[in-house]
């Protein structure tokens, strides 16, 4: 076997394997088991580095490709690729667990169970993004949901179990959608001779875009399942609710996760599953796409406005964020039956893909940047900051810089998608494209507002101001690392856009392809 | 007059119900014994007379030989219990041996 | 790679080699000499910078003038400019496509550094675009910057401590704030600015100007925030980014409809790129190389503008849409240029250190603004223009009567950049493209020196900001006193105006450069209210307001050196500024006074008027652009009126505030109402207050509300009607299946139970039950069930 196909299954499953290790570890010797599972994080991150020298960037297609028979009975096979999508988000993913797990050396109860729930969350993420099987997938889906069910549930703030259940139900109800629509294009499909039934998401993707997969009656409805499971994960607004939940009970490692890499797996899921396999349902029903994404931008950013909780207004923008993403990837209707425009729709896929990269970046580290001050001072309150500029110097500026890449600010992280999103609006719907440029404005006001009021004034006003020590060492190091990641995505967006644009452009030919030809 | 089928029946007939008046009346193990003879012996003699006055052969004659032989082992096992019987309550009353009642 | 383009690109990257080793000063300068806070290496580190960043850019300003064929005297030769318009009007938009626009006589060189993003067609890239206006642009931001650095130098010395009393801020227990001082951290922002300023004169297409356009902007947030102590100071910094980004929502809209209809944000064509497509630019494809919009009108009878794609097809865009775009850069220009309506942001940014208004808030970045209409210039459609005259109308005026009354000597300096960027807002949107940004130089200098004096008077004064409490300086300072007057001068447009004596041809003006430009500028509007008599306002204000600009600068110099102390203390205690920051003074005064030499047959309205792109009217709007010879036909008029009115302006101060006949104070009571009115800053702010930022925040808690309450509240009625049906559930389970599950086997049970006195274990009675059953059986099956199946 060579390592090309025993690469990917090494990824998903060296955490697992970290977190069998850490079964058979003593419980009581807390930094061998930290370290061990930092080495497991970290090896992860170097194995999926290491995908980098053998992806051929030209070749739009599903790489490092391995299939192997697992239910032959109803066509399941252990089926993993990576293609320009995914790679960027696997390497994001590994990224973030390695640094969450830094930061999770504030975490001091049942250190034990909490790492090896860690690591074997990372095998779940790191499946869904890998898994081209489709009940591969919806398998790794709910493997990731246990783990961080109890990894909020036990490690949570004082509402844990509301917030928990409240992930796990939402997450849960999302997926059931999911297995209906799942089942539905199962039963629809047909390959092969004997016309076999099929999950290979590749082949159904090109049986959608071929000769059709689901009938006009049938696609509808297999599309808005599919896009209700993930637009919940996103999360979009109404579905929204948890997330702030979810994030102001979470520890900090498990905020940073969850806003880095569970968030991308909503818009990964509608790019890998949704929009392929019903192009003609996306194509129809794209304002509503775009609508929800405009809302999600104004409706989160006001909302992250009127919080007094630190990591609550993190939350909310990432609500903000993240409607960047739904609607950077719903602007598929500047198709135009004749096939011109879907340069627009590219440049608005890509800037949604690089928006969750961004993303992942600036959000972990917002909500790392809360967490450092939280185990502080041990209270979120933004009306009780204020002067930590002149008490951690380090910290504020790390910060600032951070908190600037989740405004926008051109250079850092966070501008080149939102811009690119926005740009492309504008051919498919005006007015929406409008109010989506004004969620600069919003997101400004409540960005340096924060700013403000946290870092800036004369005083500390809050308790304990005695702890407000500067950062540790290991604190600088996540922060560093994040920022400077931010500042190389935001000046060379062109290192992540050369792996994506091939393979998104080979979707949306394929599906514009599709939608040119019409039911 | 014509011995016919009938009559053997009705001997038959006699016999069972004599056997069956028997066991229901009789407190003495040994007496029920005697009607359960009486009894296997009245259906003996159906067959027989089935087999003789219809087109089945031997059948008949040979399923009573198979009675008489069961009735015999029959009625060594039921003296043997009758003997324990004895043994057990000094009597064979059989209206003593009601330990089974639910 | 062009000589020019490597040249300016590194004078563009020296300031973030600079900010990035300044911005970890606090931890080099522990080991630089002097020690921690004594250090001055990273002041030094960034004038460095930003010097070589001058000579760069002067050597490549100097090699400019030979690649471009640039002469430096002598008025340009206009007959060539009408025959080529006259020559355009027979013009078919299909020839003009294809026609290519050679390199050879191009005035500009342009290229591509890295790309951004290459989606299908659409290209974004970090482009460079160099031609005569960025040359001049580099050499004098990077010039101003340099003496701005140098004066900062001395300026911020008082952060080089330990610990560095804000007097401004108390704290709780009512003392004053002890802080390190933060001095290399000053030095990194303004590195930083230098970096982004650059970048946005550089840049070779919008969406670039775009990114620079928001890093200025940040920068500018930094520094005015600069005390971050201060709350005024961070309110200032978040209201000046804030108020940017309403216009730079424009701005978006902007670049929205430009990549939808264009494909391409590139200014021109690239001239300097190995393998670059010549594919042609916004410039090239709004208008024809003759300055020819080319408007059309469709079946429908809608108004299109025809124009030639990069892949060589033409097609066309409505016109409402290119005015649309046209009037959203323009948004984000007046955000950035403090502009009528968002022009209130600018006088609270004085709240950062005053080098920093000097270089950010005067000379450099608020005339961004200004020069990105002017670089715009070719894609501003007709009613575009007008828009930005009347906003530059608008803006001057209102600006001009807040300075009157303002008290807070940077504030008036402030108000009178508002009002300054108004008239070049005017002028460009006049279609006096060179005159307004002839105006945008001169202006940057003469502005950066005020500043830089009212610093070195606030520095001599113990940070003392009021004028009421000053007066007379002229004895204690007289360096910054006098080159203040130089720059009083300079803005007030005042001169000995020679060619009246010797003639109209021939002979100069005795004049410093502000009397030049605005000169320029008031001859455009003139010459436009003549060629358009509906829109004479615009010739009226700016008149009038240049009395009124002269009357406030006297005002503010009377009121500063000239006379009594009013405050005799702060009289006694105040110094000269050491050299490191008069010097600067001397170098911007020197600049102020020159660099308009010649006026409009001297070299810098030559250079920039080599950059100019012609433009024709564009037919059906209604609205007739000066052109040069016309504007030449009223230059003596306007430069007249101008001179009177802005002699009259000053007198009236002198009299005022030297004389006291009138007393200011009289007048101040008779119109305490207009007063109050303009202190108030004509209330803009609290306007905004109430229909804006009240507002949102409502709307924010309203949306935080109905998600806690609506949202929420329906999950939790959804959890709660789950829990109830459980409840109701278990009841039914409990009361109904389990109970009749138990009923069947009790029942059960009682009729086991009630059978049990038949079995009496006696053999007789069961013989007894075996024939009676047997007769049962016999008489159901051969008695009854014959007649059962009968019937």
């Amino acid at each position: 076997m060579d390592y090309q196909t025993l690469l990917p299954s090494l990824i998903i499953f060296a955490p697992t394997l970290g977190a069998i290790a850490l079964v058979l570890m003593p419980k009581d010797n807390e930094d061998s088991l930290r370290y061990t599972a930092l080495a497991v994080t970290a090896v992860t991150f170097l194995l999926t580095i290491a995908l980098l020298p053998g992806y051929d960037i030209s070749n739009a297609n599903m790489q490092y490709v391995v299939k192997a028979d697992w239910i032959p009975n109803w066509n399941i096979y252990y089926q993993l690729g990576l293609d320009g999508i995914s790679l960027p988000l696997v390497i994001l993913t590994s990224f973030i667990s390695l640094w969450a797990m830094v930061a999770s050396w504030s975490i001091t109860k049942q250190i034990k169970g909490y790492l090896i729930l860690f690591l074997l969350l990372e095998t779940g993420m790191l499946g869904v993004f890998m898994a081209t099987d489709f009940f591969l997938f919806y398998v790794f889906w709910e493997v990731m949901l246990l783990p961080m069910y109890f990894l909020i549930g036990i490690w949570g703030g004082p509402r844990k179990e509301y917030a928990a259940i409240k992930f796990f139900l939402f997450t849960l109800f999302g997926s059931v959608l999911m297995l209906v629509a799942l089942l539905m294009i199962y039963f629809s499909s047909s390959y092969g001779a004997d016309g076999e039934h099929i999950f290979d998401l590749v082949l159904l993707a090109d049986a959608a875009q071929g000769n059709g997969l689901l009938g006009p009656d049938l696609q509808p409805w297999a599309f808005w399942l599919l896009f209700i499971g993930f637009a919940i994960k996103i999360p979009s607004v109404p579905l929204h609710t948890w997330l702030p939940d979810a994030h102001v009970e979470a520890p900090t490692p498990i905020s940073m996760i969850l806003a880095g890499v569970l968030l991308k797996m909503g818009g990964y899921g509608i790019l890998r599953i949704a929009f392929p396999l019903c192009p003609e349902a996306v194509y129809s029903g794209s304002i509503v796409l775009v609508a929800i994404g405009v809302i999600s931008i104004i409706y989160g950013a006001f909302a992250a406005m009127a919080q007094t909780d630190f990591k609550r207004l993190v939350a909310y923008s990432s609500v903000s964020h993240m409607g960047y993403v739904v609607l950077g990837i719903g602007v598929v209707g500047v198709v135009s039956v004749d096939g011109t425009g879907s340069d627009y729709w590219q440049m608005g896929i890509n800037g949604a893909m690089f928006q969750m990269l961004g993303h992942g970046v600036s959000s972990a580290g917002m909500f790392f940047m809360v967490g450092v001050v939280y185990d502080r001072v041990h209270h979120r309150n933004i009306n009780e900051f204020g002067g930590l500029a002149g008490k951690m110097p380090l910290y504020t500026g790390l910060a600032a810089g951070i908190f600037f890449a989740g405004l926008g600010l051109p250079g850092l992280c966070g501008f080149i998608g939102e811009v690119f999103v926005v740009l492309s609006a504008w051919q498919f719907n005006k007015a929406l494209a409008i109010i989506a440029a004004s969620g600069v404005i919003l997101t400004a006001g409540y960005i340096l507002w924060t700013l403000q009021r946290v870092f800036l004034g004369a005083e500390y006003k809050g308790p304990h101001e005695e702890a407000l020590i500067p950062m540790l060492g290991r604190e600088k190091i996540v922060a560093s690392v994040l920022l400077v990641f931010a500042i190389i995505l935001g000046v060379f967006p062109n290192l992540v856009f050369q792996y994506m644009v091939p393979s998104i452009e080979k979707l949306t030919d394929g599906m514009a392809g599709r939608i040119a030809g019409g039911f | 007059m014509e011995v016919t089928l009938n009559h053997y029946l009705l001997i038959g007939a006699v016999m069972f119900v004599s056997g069956v008046v028997c066991m229901a009346t009789k407190r003495n193990g040994i007496a029920v014994l005697m009607g359960v003879e009486l009894v296997l012996n009245g259906a003996n003699v159906n067959f027989v007379a089935f087999a003789r006055y219809t087109n089945l052969g031997l059948d008949g004659q040979i399923v009573s030989l198979f009675v008489i032989v069961l009735a015999a082992a029959e009625a060594a096992v039921a003296l043997a219990i009758a003997l324990n019987f004895y043994n057990n309550h000094q009597t064979i009353d059989i209206d003593q041996g009601d330990r089974l009642h639910g | 790679m062009d000589i020019k383009a490597c040249l300016l690109t590194t004078a563009w990257l020296l300031p973030l080699v600079g900010f990035a080793v300044e911005v970890f000063g606090g931890y080099w300068s522990h080991h630089a000499p002097g020690g921690r806070f004594k250090s001055r290496l990273a002041a030094y580190l960034s004038v460095g910078c930003i010097g070589g960043g001058f000579l760069l850019s002067l050597t490549a300003l100097l090699i400019g003038l030979s690649d471009f064929e640039l002469s430096l005297w002598g008025t340009p030769e206009h007959g060539t400019e009408h025959a080529a318009a006259q020559f355009a009007v027979a013009d078919t938009p299909h020839a003009a496509g294809s026609e290519s626009h050679g390199d050879t006589d191009a005035k500009y060189v342009s290229g591509s550094l890295y790309e951004l993003a290459r989606f299908g067609n659409l290209r974004i890239a970090i482009d460079y675009y160099i031609d005569s206006l960025t040359l001049v642009m580099f050499t004098m931001v990077t010039l101003i910057a340099t003496c701005i650095h140098v004066f900062a130098i001395g300026y911020m010395d008082d952060e080089r401590t330990e610990d560095h009393v804000d007097h401004e801020v108390h704290t709780a227990d009512g003392s004053h704030l002890h802080r390190p001082g933060r001095y290399y951290r000053f030095f990194a922002y303004l590195s930083l600015f230098c970096f982004s300023m650059l970048g946005l004169v550089l840049a070779g297409n919008i969406f670039m100007v775009f990114i620079f356009w928001e890093l200025v902007g940040i920068c500018s947030y930094l520094l005015i925030g600069f005390y971050v102590e201060r709350h005024s100071a961070s309110t200032a910094a978040n209201k000046a980014f804030i108020v940017n980004r309403v216009g730079d929502f424009g701005f978006i809209i902007g670049l929205m409809i430009l990549i939808t209809s264009f494909g391409t944000f590139n200014f021109s064509s690239y001239n300097d790129h190995a393998n670059s497509p010549e594919s042609p630019g916004l410039f090239q494809m709004a208008r024809d190389s003759h300055g020819q919009v080319h408007v059309a009108e469709t079946n429908d009878s809608q108004r299109v503008i025809n124009f030639a794609q990069p892949n060589g097809s033409h097609t066309s865009i409505p016109y409402w849409l290119l005015v649309t775009a046209g009037l959203g850069i323009f948004a984000g220009c007046v955000g950035k240029s403090a502009q009528f309506p968002l022009q209130t942001w600018l006088p609270d940014a004085m709240e950062g250190p005053t080098p920093v208004s000097a270089l950010v808030h005067s000379a450099t970045m608020v005339a961004a603004g200004v020069y990105l209409a002017g670089r715009f210039f070719p894609v501003f459609l007709p009613e575009v223009l007008l828009t930005i005259a009347y906003t530059g109308a608008i803006t001057l005026f209102v600006a001009a009567t807040i300075a009157v009354v303002a008290t807070d000597i940077k504030r008036v300096l402030a108000y009178s950049t508002i009002s300054q960027l108004g008239y070049m807002m005017l002028a460009i949107g006049l279609g006096g493209w060179i005159a307004g940004l002839f105006h945008l130089i001169t202006h940057a200098f003469f502005k950066s020196l005020m500043f830089l004096a009212s610093g070195s008077v606030i520095v001599g004064c113990h940070h003392e900001q009021e004028m009421p409490r000053m007066g007379g300086l002229r004895k204690k300072m007289p360096v910054t006193a006098y080159t203040m007057l130089v720059g009083v001068i300079a803005i007030c447009g005042l001169a000995i105006p020679l060619h009246w004596v010797t003639g109209f041809s021939g002979g100069w003006d005795i004049a410093f450069s502000g009397y030049h430009s605005k000169d320029a500028i008031v001859a455009t509007a003139l010459t436009y209210a003549n060629l358009n008599p509906i829109h004479s306002l615009l010739f009226l204000a700016p008149l009038i307001t240049a009395g009124i600009t002269a009357f406030y600068m006297f005002r503010l110099w009377f009121y500063t050196f000239a006379g009594k102390p009013r405050d005799q203390e702060l009289y006694d205690h105040c110094h000269e500024s050491p050299r490191v920051m008069t010097i600067p003074l001397v170098i911007l005064a020197f600049f102020a006074m020159f660099c308009a030499i010649g006026g409009e047959g001297g070299p810098l309205f030559n250079l920039l008027g080599a950059s100019e792109t012609h433009v024709t009217d564009v037919a059906g709007s209604g609205i007739d652009l000066p052109t040069h010879s016309d504007i030449a036909q009223f230059h003596g008029q306007a430069g007249m009126l101008a001179l009177l009115v802005a002699g009259l302006g000053a007198l009236l101060a002198y009299l005022m505030y030297c004389r006291r006949q009138p007393d200011p104070a009289l007048i101040k009571r008779q119109f305490a109402a207009t007063h109050e009115f303009l202190v108030e800053k004509w209330r803009f702010d609290e306007l905004y207050d109430v229909m804006f930022v009240r507002p949102v925040h409502v709307v924010a808690s309203w949306f935080s509300g109905f998600d806690r309450r609506v949202l929420d509240g329906i999950l939790h009625w959804i959890a709660r009607t789950g829990v109830t049906v459980s409840a109701w559930d278990r009841k039914f389970d409990e009361g109904v299946i389990d109970r009749s599950i138990d009923w069947v086997a009790e029942k059960t049970q009682d009729v086991g139970r009630s059978l049990q006195a038949v079995q009496t274990g006696r053999l007789r009675q069961y013989v007894m039950f075996i024939a009676l059953g047997v007769v049962t059986l016999f008489v159901l099956i051969f008695a009854l069930f014959p007649l059962f199946l009968k019937a």
